[in-house]
């Protein structure tokens, strides 16, 4: 519902302009109008639905605290994804960073991809877990980048003004990430495709 | 290949769908035309693919969420976690106002202005220390040290011949019967010898400056105590009559009153 819901600019700055004062029904309208796209962001990036639902609660509370440094005028949705995207890559580090990896992955070679059929469970879940540590070698920005393009659909714009950087430069990111992504995966690509 | 370089930069977004209708075009040509490109961007469409493998995934973790409740839940929270400050108050307001980002280069520049204020603050505080310090050496040139030094000669030496001069004529006016008596009393005898003391410290100084006629004159009144300094009860009347004579024949006191004078007028 909140999803397909077209809030107007106007629309939506009037809700800031509430939250700004303390207004628990506007927080909780824009709450439930961008829950699911904060949710898609870091569930992507983490792919595990608890580090997700962790980043949705702590967006949400830093967006109420810093509320008043939003001026009207910006892309809010991009300013709420920008603070989400920090983060995600601030819990990843704290969490995933140096020698803690994610959980469920084997090493790449013991895993099963010799058979193509995406809606055979097994297979599928080797080549997620082929993609997962491919994806976790990337560069954070690249990482980033790949995963707003890819289960966000974000636009080129949009993930440059979330990440702070320039249009070139997210174009530019999200060209090396996919062909990091080819050269990691193709000595197994190469065999299941 | 150049082409191939400047088309491959293109393959993601137009894997993407974010490429212009022209770009677009433009591309496909190239692809017709070029295999190896075809080949590669028939690569990267797999990758994209093989990543929608998590898009079941992200629509299981997306269905399995209560979004009507997740608001509620979160407002819950976020409103508790902040009722330990509360919104409104003036603490909120202020901290607020003041960690704003906008206000960054202000604080910079105050920080930089309380490192420069304290660094010139200790700079003031540490002169004082300095001059007092410096106060303690004193340096002058060396000629007005010399100068100094010279004066000081002067004043000694015209001292030495005013006490001389009043020694020696205490000598010459003393009847000679009573002259011996005269040199042993303590009080001319101490005078004689400080007079000769005197006459040592006051050598050193005539050489450096080369005053010779001082120096001849200031040696024959040492050597004039030195003989007066041996007068016993046993001298003779006779003897003290000679010296006497030698004295005014020498014309020791006008020597001594001519270079007194020398001496004023020289002053420094």
């Amino acid at each position: 519902m909140e999803g397909k819901r077209i809030v107007e600019k106007e629309d939506i700055y009037t809700l800031v302009e509430k939250i700004k004062e303390g207004d628990r029904e506007a927080f909780m309208t824009v709450t439930s109008l961008y829950q699911k796209k904060v949710f898609l962001l870091a569930f992507s990036f983490f792919r595990n639905k608890e580090d997700a639902l962790d980043i949705v609660q702590e967006t949400f509370l830093r967006l109420y605290q810093k509320v008043y440094m939003f001026k009207s005028g910006k892309n809010f949705q991009n300013w709420l994804l920008q603070i989400a995207k920090n983060l995600c890559i601030d819990y990843y580090r704290k969490n995933y960073g140096k020698n803690k990896g994610w959980q469920s992955e084997k090493p790449i070679d013991e895993m099963n991809l010799t058979v193509q059929n995406e809606h055979d469970p097994l297979i599928s879940s080797d080549l997620r877990g082929i993609l997962s540590t491919c994806i976790k070698k990337l560069a954070e920005k690249q990482r980033m980048i790949f995963v707003m393009k890819q289960y966000n659909q974000l636009k080129y714009s949009e993930i440059a003004q979330i990440l702070d950087i320039s249009l070139g430069t997210a174009k530019s990111l999200h060209f090396k990430a996919v062909q990091n992504l080819r050269g990691l995966m193709a000595p197994y690509l190469g065999r299941q495709l | 290949m150049i082409d191939c370089k400047k088309f491959k930069k293109d393959f993601v977004a137009f894997l993407y769908g974010e490429l212009k209708k022209s770009e677009r075009e433009l591309l496909k040509v190239h692809l017709d035309a070029c295999p190896n490109c075809k080949r590669e961007l028939e690569e990267l469409k797999e990758i994209r693919k093989g990543a929608y493998v998590f898009q079941a995934d992200i629509e299981k973790a997306v269905a399995s969420v209560d979004w009507e409740t997740l608001p509620m839940q979160i407002t819950e929270n976020v409103f508790k976690e902040e009722a330990r400050v509360p919104r409104g108050s003036w603490l909120k307001k202020f901290s607020s106002f003041l960690f704003q980002p906008r206000l960054r280069p202000v604080y910079a520049g105050l920080l930089i202005g309380i490192v420069l204020g304290s660094l010139v603050t200790l700079m003031v505080l540490r002169t004082p220390v300095s001059i007092e310090t410096k106060a303690e050496e004193f340096f002058a040139p060396l000629d007005f040290l010399e100068k100094v030094e010279l004066e000081m000669a002067r004043r000694d030496t015209l001292d030495y011949l005013d006490k001389s001069q009043y020694l020696i004529l205490d000598f010459i006016q003393t009847p000679s019967e009573k002259s011996a008596e005269l040199w042993q009393s303590e009080f001319t005898s101490q005078r004689a010898r400080d007079l000769l003391a005197k006459k040592k410290y006051i050598n050193p100084q005539l050489d450096k400056f080369q005053m010779a006629k001082a120096k001849a004159i200031c040696d024959q009144i040492e050597f004039l105590f030195y003989e007066l300094a041996q007068i016993s009860v046993e001298l003779s009347a006779e003897e003290i009559r000679k010296i006497q004579k030698m004295i005014k024949e020498r014309q020791i006191l006008l020597k001594i009153s001519i270079l007194k004078k020398e001496l004023e007028l020289s002053e420094v």
